[in-house]
C-alpha cells in the first residue's frame, strides 16, 4: 500500500504527485476514449457513435430528471465530462495499481479525498455562483437560506457544508474502501503461500466486480446530486 | 518545510485542488472541442432530419391522398363522359342511319322515276320509229303494189273512187 506521498512544491504550492498522476492518467484515458468514439461521425450512427451517444443520452437523462430540459441543457457538457471522468477514475484503480518507492502512481484518483473534495467544491461553488447570477444575491439568499422559514437559517448554512462534505466523502469513502479491501485481499493471498492464494483469487475477482458496480453507482450518484444541488440553487422553490 | 507542515497538519495539499480544477477544465474544453460538439451537433442534425422526414412523409401522404381523390373524381368523370360519348355516338349513328336510308330511298325513288320516264320515252321512240317504219314499209309495199297494178283501165275505178272520196272529204270539211 502506497501510504507514502511524493510531495513536490512548485511556486510555493505543494503538489502531491502521487495524487496528481492518476488524475492525469484518468483524464487522458477519458479524452482518448471520447476522441476515439467520436471519430467518423455519421448521420446514421455507427457502432462507436452509438456508444458515445448512449452516454450522452444517459447523462442528459440525469439532467432531465432534475431540471426542465431547456434550462438543463447548458449543464449537459459538465455532467457528461464529470460522469465520464469520475467513472473512469473509479475503475482505474481496480484494474491497475503501480507503486514506486511506496508511492502509488497509478490508482483511482477518486480514492483520494483531495480529488473528491475538489470536484465537490467545484460543483457547489458553481451552484452558488449560478444561483446568484440567475436570481440576484437577495433572492438567492432568500431562496437558499430563508425559505421555507427564516429561523432555519443556521441549519441551512450548516446544510451547505454538509452537502459539500457528504458529496466529497461519499465518493471518496466508497472508492477508497474498495481499494483498501482489494489490497487487503492481495496481502492475504501472499500471507500463507498457496493455501491462501487459491481462495484469494475468487475473492479478489468478486470484490473487483463489486467495486466496478460501486464505482458506476457512485459516479451516477455524484452527478445526480450535483444536478440536484445546482437546481436547488437555480430554481425558486 | 512547508509541504511537510501541510502534510502533517491534515494532509491539505491545495496544489492538488488547483491541479484537479485545471485538469478538469482542460478536459472539459478538450472533450467539448473534439467529442461533445461534433456528437451533439450530429444528434441535433439527426433529430432535425427525423422531424423533417416525418413532416415530409405527412406532406407526401396528404399529397398522395389528394391525388388519389383527384384520380377517383377523374375516373368517375371519365365514366360519365364515356357514357355520354357512347350516347352521343349512338344518336349520331341513328341520325346518320336515318339520313342515309332516307337519301337512299329518295335516290331510289328518283332513279325509279327516271327509269320509268326513260322507259316510257324509249317505248314512245320505239313506237314512233315502228310507226315510221310501218308507214315507210306500207308506202313501199303500196308503191310496189301500185306500180305493178296501176294500169289505167284496171285501176280507173279505184282512182275515181279515191278522187270521189277526196271530194267527199273536202265536202265534209
Amino acid at each position: 500500500m502506497g501510504e507514502g506521498a511524493n510531495v513536490q512544491t512548485f511556486f510555493g504550492i505543494p503538489f502531491d504527485i502521487g495524487n496528481d498522476v492518476p488524475g492525469l492518467i484518468a483524464a487522458v484515458i477519458v479524452f482518448a476514449l471520447m476522441f476515439f468514439l467520436s471519430r467518423n461521425l455519421e448521420l446514421k450512427p455507427n457502432k462507436k457513435q452509438n456508444i458515445i451517444e448512449w452516454i450522452v443520452d444517459f447523462t442528459n437523462g440525469i439532467i432531465k430528471g432534475v431540471m426542465p430540459e431547456r434550462e438543463g441543457q447548458k449543464f449537459s457538457l459538465l455532467i457528461f465530462t464529470l460522469f465520464s471522468f469520475i467513472f473512469i477514475s473509479n475503475q482505474l484503480g481496480l484494474m491497475l495499481q503501480i507503486s514506486v518507492n511506496n508511492v502509488t502512481y497509478v490508482k483511482s484518483p477518486t480514492a483520494d479525498v483531495m480529488t473528491t473534495m475538489t470536484l465537490a467544491f467545484m460543483v457547489l461553488v458553481l451552484a452558488h455562483f449560478l444561483g446568484v447570477k440567475k436570481l440576484g444575491f437577495k433572492n438567492y439568499f432568500k431562496n437558499a437560506y430563508l425559505s421555507p422559514v427564516p429561523f432555519l437559517l443556521p441549519i441551512s448554512i450548516l446544510e451547505e457544508f454538509t452537502n459539500f462534505l457528504t458529496l466529497a466523502l461519499r465518493l471518496y469513502g466508497n472508492i477508497y474502501s474498495g481499494e483498501v479491501l482489494l489490497k487487503l485481499i492481495y496481502q492475504f493471498s501472499k500471507a500463507y503461500g498457496i493455501a491462501s492464494f487459491i481462495p484469494a483469487v475468487p475473492l479478489e475477482l468478486i470484490w473487483q466486480g463489486f467495486s466496478v458496480f460501486i464505482g458506476s453507482i457512485q459516479a451516477y450518484v455524484f452527478v445526480t446530486l450535483t444536478m440536484v444541488y445546482i437546481s436547488k440553487k437555480v430554481e425558486k422553490e | 518545510m512547508s509541504s511537510e507542515f501541510l502534510l502533517g497538519a491534515s494532509g491539505i495539499l491545495w496544489g492538488d485542488t488547483l491541479f484537479y480544477l485545471v485538469l478538469f477544465i482542460i478536459l472539459m474544453a478538450l472533450i467539448k472541442h473534439f467529442a461533445w460538439g461534433p456528437v451533439t451537433s450530429m444528434m441535433e442534425k439527426r433529430a432535425d432530419k427525423i422531424a423533417s422526414d416525418i413532416d415530409n412523409a405527412e406532406q407526401s401522404r396528404q399529397k398522395a391522398e389528394k391525388l388519389e381523390k383527384q384520380r377517383q373524381a377523374a375516373l368517375k368523370d371519365s365514366h360519365v363522359e364515356a357514357s355520354q360519348i357512347i350516347e352521343r355516338a349512338k344518336t349520331n349513328g341513328e341520325q346518320q342511319r336515318e339520313t342515309i336510308v332516307d337519301n337512299a330511298n329518295q335516290e331510289v325513288a328518283t332513279l325509279k322515276e327516271n327509269a320509268k320516264q326513260d322507259i316510257a320515252r324509249e317505248r314512245q321512240n320505239a313506237l314512233n320509229s315502228v310507226k315510221d317504219d310501218v308507214a315507210e314499209l306500207s308506202l313501199a309495199i303500196a308503191s310496189k303494189v301500185i306500180v305493178k297494178n296501176l294500169k289505167l283501165e284496171d285501176q280507173k275505178e279505184l282512182i275515181d273512187s279515191y278522187i270521189e272520196g277526196l271530194g267527199k272529204q273536202n265536202e265534209a270539211k
